[in-house]
């Protein structure tokens, strides 16, 4: 019955699952894809809520009244808005473009078997991986002996390299990148740059998608550094970092309040609202939500057919 | 590929020449105060800096540590020595906690610098907050932080919306006559009037807790939730409470079993709202709680004049019933210092800066207000009224130093520093006041006992939780945890300090 | 088969290639250079920092960072005593399940999503659900946990709402420990399957087609194209991100633990893991000797399960080991 039912309809058969199949597929994907992007939404209604609906009812999809009060308060924000987008989208730009260099010159010779310093330089990078000198030790060094202080390069570069998108990339070089065409390519005279560039990359372009997306995304949503390096010079802070300081003055109010007694409750009065808060969180997901599509052009558009054969 | 390196050489050079350009000049002293709202101090800086430049032979830099960031920027100066942090706000309940880091060595020793430039300082400061700051550290008995004159007496309070009071038709004087055990038929009839999702017993359960008992915190207990206390006596702070001075493992007490089996009773009867119960919701229910003042009864610990404040805000009357008179305990005492970092270059330029902003008017009113014209101005009667560009310059005031030698605001009303003074100055002392735990041999213990207490101690205050069931379970993880070990190593402390 | 297809090629260009060995070596520790200079600056450097978890560490005269490290004292191993306590097996116990259970979930469900999406003839489709599914990825913990809020908050969430609502008692979600491995496991879950779905998408795009059309020639069926040519063509990607994953097996993610359950004592015996009880002792005591340990602790196990998973993979399959 297979090999009839082969024998009839292979075309259709082969090049993809039968109708039916695919339908559960939409399906298990569609609900999961929903899943993932209710809340996006959620967060969006509750940013368009009024206080006074959160209040009685609390945060809900239909709420009773909106408002667009804390997209004013947001405006309202001004120049520090503005000036901490400007942050973010500067720190994520270079940051992204440095580190997916670094990146790939590393893993490009460790997925080379000819490399002869490839398990060395390959161990260099895994090891920090497990183990790490803890915070403290990190930071004083990256203060005295390097300087990140209260400056762009405090928030970019101690995220510049990460072992685990070594790894990453490595394994993009090894599944897709045949080592006859480098050989071929040497043979050709080609130097190793040229290899790299001319021949190589435009074979990875899925993986160097990728890597730029998760490291676009991490500078992106990096907070910490600020609240390690930046002490004085607050006008380079990032979006994101303004959020997290809202969140851990709330945090803190909360655990100490009883401490601070009428200056606690004079505080949290000072702080900002939930729908606030979501509003921010509305503003610091967009742009890179737009720009995700963009980098998925490339995560699929990059096909290796071909390649080889050439 | 060595663009990078040159890239860090040059960095690292361009810093170098910056630290040489200014070494001709004025040397820079920072410090690093908690609680700010500030994001433009430019002014402000400039004024001040034209201020101490001789008078104290330096120039100013604020590091404007939020309420989020302080604990974790303080820290880790301290702890890596950075020499670029000269003066660092710390107290008794922050992480920088004053007695732990004094004793590591972290703290300047003050004494001498005041016996040589801190005659004004003496003059304003109380002998009894100096000698709340005279502790046991690295070099010995001595101050290691200017301790702040604020509101440092403890007094718990009832916030009571008497304008719903009223409506439920009773006046503030039945309801003083009340204790926390017979509030169960006001809440009944709030819930009658005001419908069932109205919650009528608003409260911070671990402060609720300590005011019905009548525990105090000890200081050097574990932070985030107590597990030690001492008993007050009611009716005389000053005297010894019904147990005496001994620290109690506060949970196993029949106070605070008869305390959580009647929250239970209140908590099962709808008076309280859920959300009080769980550590990270609490806080911003109450705040919202209050400000549409859907409660009945709440907890405050009081400042001088906050009733006028929050009747303004809620728009109802308010009015705080004090449990106590109020009292004066190490933690309160020791609630806001500034000390200056063992790894600063600085340390005498840093002083001279300390003493002179505790004691000199002009300094402390342009730090804390900000600059007269732009931040404040100053209606007929003299009083403070602050303009817009306040809300970019806002410091913690109580968390900078003394603030009784600012001048009045047109919020608080004329004569409210004066007032003040005499509200804090009457204020007695507990017995074991300065008395600080130096947990550092049980800090394993500690932290388990902490995490145990963490586990139970909120939801039973919040009353969330059957006692029946629950206490008796917490009170066997406690004692798995080493609580007698721990309360054997406090008491002892305790012992060795009264008996000096 | 393909590594004698190219020891074949090699020994015949041998020669050609020996004389540029020397030229080609120093090329590409070129690229390497601005990767190991990062490494050996900001991970080697601070490794010294390794021996703070053996000292009591305090403040000396001259208060340096470096003189503080000299002169404290050797404590032995004081600072792993946070052990010994009653907490220590149930924060072990939920860090090792949580992080098991996550490990093979996340991986097959991600595996079978990334099959799915390439194979879905709509390719508006594919792309849509791919876009939408990486989402969660860019919300943090604490964005996250107001979501899980606003379900299950006592007062005002939809859950208790309803349950109100058709006549039962509410269920006090953050006083009740039942839900809770549930809960972590579905947010865990929403959050990175996204991310690890897109990884081996962009492994499975990178395919060469020809296998699949020689095997359609061969009359494979699209269900045996699966098996005999996707699933082996990432299964080095599996294989790595599984051996990183268990090196991990013992960090988890405080985020998660933490902000979720909205730091709800009651919760502990379900959702305290070492992250956050180090967390919580830390910021109770500021005792860098024993977050050091701890870390140290999490880095000696994370680095024997690698080694140990690493060994067996060697065995089964050595093309997909780590080292």
């Amino acid at each position: 019955m297979v090999v009839q039912s082969v024998g009839r309809r292979r075309p259709a058969r082969l090049n993809s699952f039968s109708a039916g199949a695919e339908a559960v597929f939409h399906i298990i994907l569609g609900l999961f894809a929903a899943a993932c992007i209710i809340p996006f939404i959620f967060v969006v209604i509750i940013s368009f809520s009024s206080e006074e609906s959160i209040r009685a009812i609390g945060y809900s999809f239909l709420p009773q009244s909106w408002s667009l009060q804390a997209y004013d308060y947001v405006f309202a924000m001004g120049d520090a808005l503005w000036r901490s987008y400007y942050n973010s989208f500067l720190i994520t730009v270079i940051g992204t473009a440095v580190s997916v260099t670094i990146c790939v010159l590393y893993s490009y010779p460790l997925f080379r078997r000819d490399f002869r310093y490839r398990s060395f330089f390959n161990y260099l990078s895994f090891i920090t991986m497990i183990f790490g000198g803890g915070l403290i030790p990190t930071v004083v060094i990256c203060k005295t002996v390097l300087g990140l202080n209260d400056n762009y390069a405090a928030l970019i570069v101690p995220m510049l390299f990460s072992p685990f998108n070594i790894i990453v990339m490595r394994t993009f070089f090894q599944t897709s990148v045949p080592m006859e065409l480098i050989e071929a390519a040497t043979i050709d005279g080609s130097g190793e740059y040229s290899t790299l560039t001319r021949i190589v990359l435009p074979i990875v372009k899925p993986g160097i998608a990728t890597i730029a997306l998760l490291n676009a995304l991490a500078f992106w949503n990096e907070w910490f550094l600020s609240l390690l390096y930046l002490n004085k010079n607050m006008d380079i802070m990032p979006l994101q970092y303004l959020l997290m300081r809202m969140q851990r003055n709330a945090d803190f109010l909360a655990k100490n309040a009883s401490f601070l007694g009428a200056d606690a409750a004079k505080a949290a009065r000072e702080l900002p609202s939930q729908t606030l808060k979501m509003a921010l969180v509305v503003f610091i997901v967009l742009p890179i939500s737009c720009a995700y599509p963009f980098f998925q052009r490339y995560v699929v558009a990059g096909l290796t057919i071909g390649s080889v054969k050439g | 590929m060595k663009k990078f390196l040159a890239l860090f050489l040059a960095l690292a050079m361009m810093l170098g020449c910056i630290g040489f350009a200014s070494a001709d000049e004025l040397p820079t002293i920072t410090i690093m105060f908690h609680g700010s709202n500030v994001s433009d101090d430019t002014a402000v800086l400039e004024k001040v800096n034209e201020y101490i430049a001789d008078k104290v032979g330096a120039k100013l830099e604020v590091i404007w540590g939020t309420w989020g960031d302080f604990d974790q920027k303080a820290a880790d100066a301290l702890l890596m020595a950075d020499e670029t942090v000269d003066m660092v706000f710390t107290c008794s309940w922050s992480a920088n906690e004053y007695n732990t880091f004094a004793k590591n060595g972290y703290f300047v020793k003050l004494d001498d610098l005041i016996a040589e430039y801190g005659a004004d300082l003496v003059k304003a400061i109380p002998e009894a907050l100096m000698q709340a700051a005279t502790i046991e550290g690295a070099d010995g008995k001595g101050i290691y932080a200017i301790n702040g004159y604020k509101d440092f007496a403890t007094q718990n309070c009832w916030d009571v919306n008497v304008t719903l009071l009223n409506e439920l038709g009773y006046t503030l004087e039945q309801f003083k006559a009340m204790d926390f055990y017979s509030f169960g038929e006001l809440f009944q009839k709030a819930k009658e009037v005001k419908g069932d999702s109205f919650y009528p017993f608003l409260v911070e359960p671990m402060v609720l807790e300590r005011m019905v008992t009548n525990s105090i915190i000890v200081a050097g207990d574990s932070g985030s939730v107590n597990l030690l206390s001492l008993y007050l006596n009611p009716a005389d702070v000053s005297a010894d409470g019904a147990y005496g001075n001994v620290l109690l493992n506060k949970f196993a007490t029949p106070e605070y079993k008869k305390f959580v089996e009647q929250m239970h009773v209140y908590y099962e009867a709808g008076y309280i709202d859920p959300a009080l119960a769980v550590a990270e919701t609490s806080n911003d229910t109450r705040t919202a709680t209050q400000l549409s003042a859907s409660y009945l009864i709440g907890t405050q610990s009081y400042a001088l004049g906050y009733e006028y404040t929050a009747s303004a805000e809620r728009g109802i009357e308010v009015a705080f019933v004090p449990c106590t008179d109020p009292y004066v305990d190490t933690t309160a005492s020791q609630g806001a210092m500034v000390a200056i970092n063992s790894a600063s270059n600085y340390p005498v330029e840093s002083f001279k800066f300390l003493a002179l902003l505790n004691s000199d008017p002009y300094l402390m009113t342009l730090l804390n207000y900000g600059v007269e014209g732009i931040h404040y101005t100053r209606n007929a009667d003299g009083l403070i009224e602050f303009t817009d560009a306040r809300a970019s310059y806002t410091p913690w005031t109580n968390g900078m130093g003394n603030v009784t030698i600012l001048p009045d605001t047109a919020a608080e009303g004329a004569g409210f520093r004066k007032t003040f003074v005499e509200y804090y100055g009457g204020a007695k002392g507990i017995p074991s006041l300065g008395f600080v735990f130096n947990n550092s041999d049980v800090a394993n213990e500690m932290a388990a006992l902490a995490n145990v207490a963490a586990q139970y101690a909120l939801a039973l205050d919040a009353g969330a939780v059957d006692p029946a069931t629950v206490l008796p379970e917490f009170l066997a993880a406690l004692d798995a945890a080493g609580m007698q070990a721990y309360l054997d190593a406090a008491n002892a402390q305790l012992e060795a300090y009264l008996g000096k | 088969m393909k590594a004698i297809r190219m020891e074949k090629a090699d020994r015949r260009r041998g020669s050609a290639i020996a004389g540029s060995r020397f030229k080609k070596n120093f090329w590409l520790l070129t690229m390497v250079l601005p990767g190991a200079i990062w490494l050996l600056l900001l991970r080697y450097l601070p490794m010294f920092g390794v021996v703070l978890a053996f000292k009591n560490y305090r403040a000396y005269k001259p208060n340096t960072f470096w003189n503080n490290i000299y002169q404290s004292k050797w404590v032995g191993l004081d600072n792993f005593k946070f052990l010994d306590s009653p907490d220590t097996a149930v924060m072990i116990r939920n860090t090792l399940a949580y992080n098991a259970l996550w490990i093979v979930l996340g991986l097959v469900i991600a595996v079978t999503l990334a099959i799915m999406l390439s194979e879905l003839r709509r390719r508006f489709a594919a792309k849509l659900y791919q876009t939408l599914m990486f989402f969660p990825y860019f919300l943090s913990w604490v964005v996250a946990s107001y979501f899980v809020l606003a379900f299950l908050d006592p007062t005002s969430g939809m859950i208790p709402a309803l349950q109100k609502s058709m006549g039962f008692k509410a269920t006090n979600f953050y006083h009740d420990k039942t839900w809770w491995p549930l809960i972590l496991t579905l947010s865990s879950l929403w959050k990175n399957v996204g991310y690890s779905t897109v990884l081996y998408l962009a492994a499975i795009t990178g395919i060469d087609r020809t296998q699949y059309e020689a095997a359609a020639v061969d009359g494979a069926t699209k269900r045996q194209q699966v098996w005999h040519v996707t699933l082996p063509n990432i299964r080095t990607m599996i294989i790595i991100l599984l051996i990183m994953n268990i090196g991990k097996i013992f960090n988890a993610d405080f985020g998660l633990f933490y902000n979720v359950p909205q730091n709800s004592g009651t919760l502990y015996p379900v959702t305290q893991v070492i992250d956050t009880y180090v967390y919580r002792a830390y910021t109770n005591t500021r005792n860098i000797g024993m977050s050091s340990a701890a870390g140290l602790l999490q880095s000696v196990v994370g680095c024997i399960c690698i080694v140990v998973t690493n060994a067996v993979v060697k065995r089964i399959d050595p093309d997909s080991t780590l080292f």
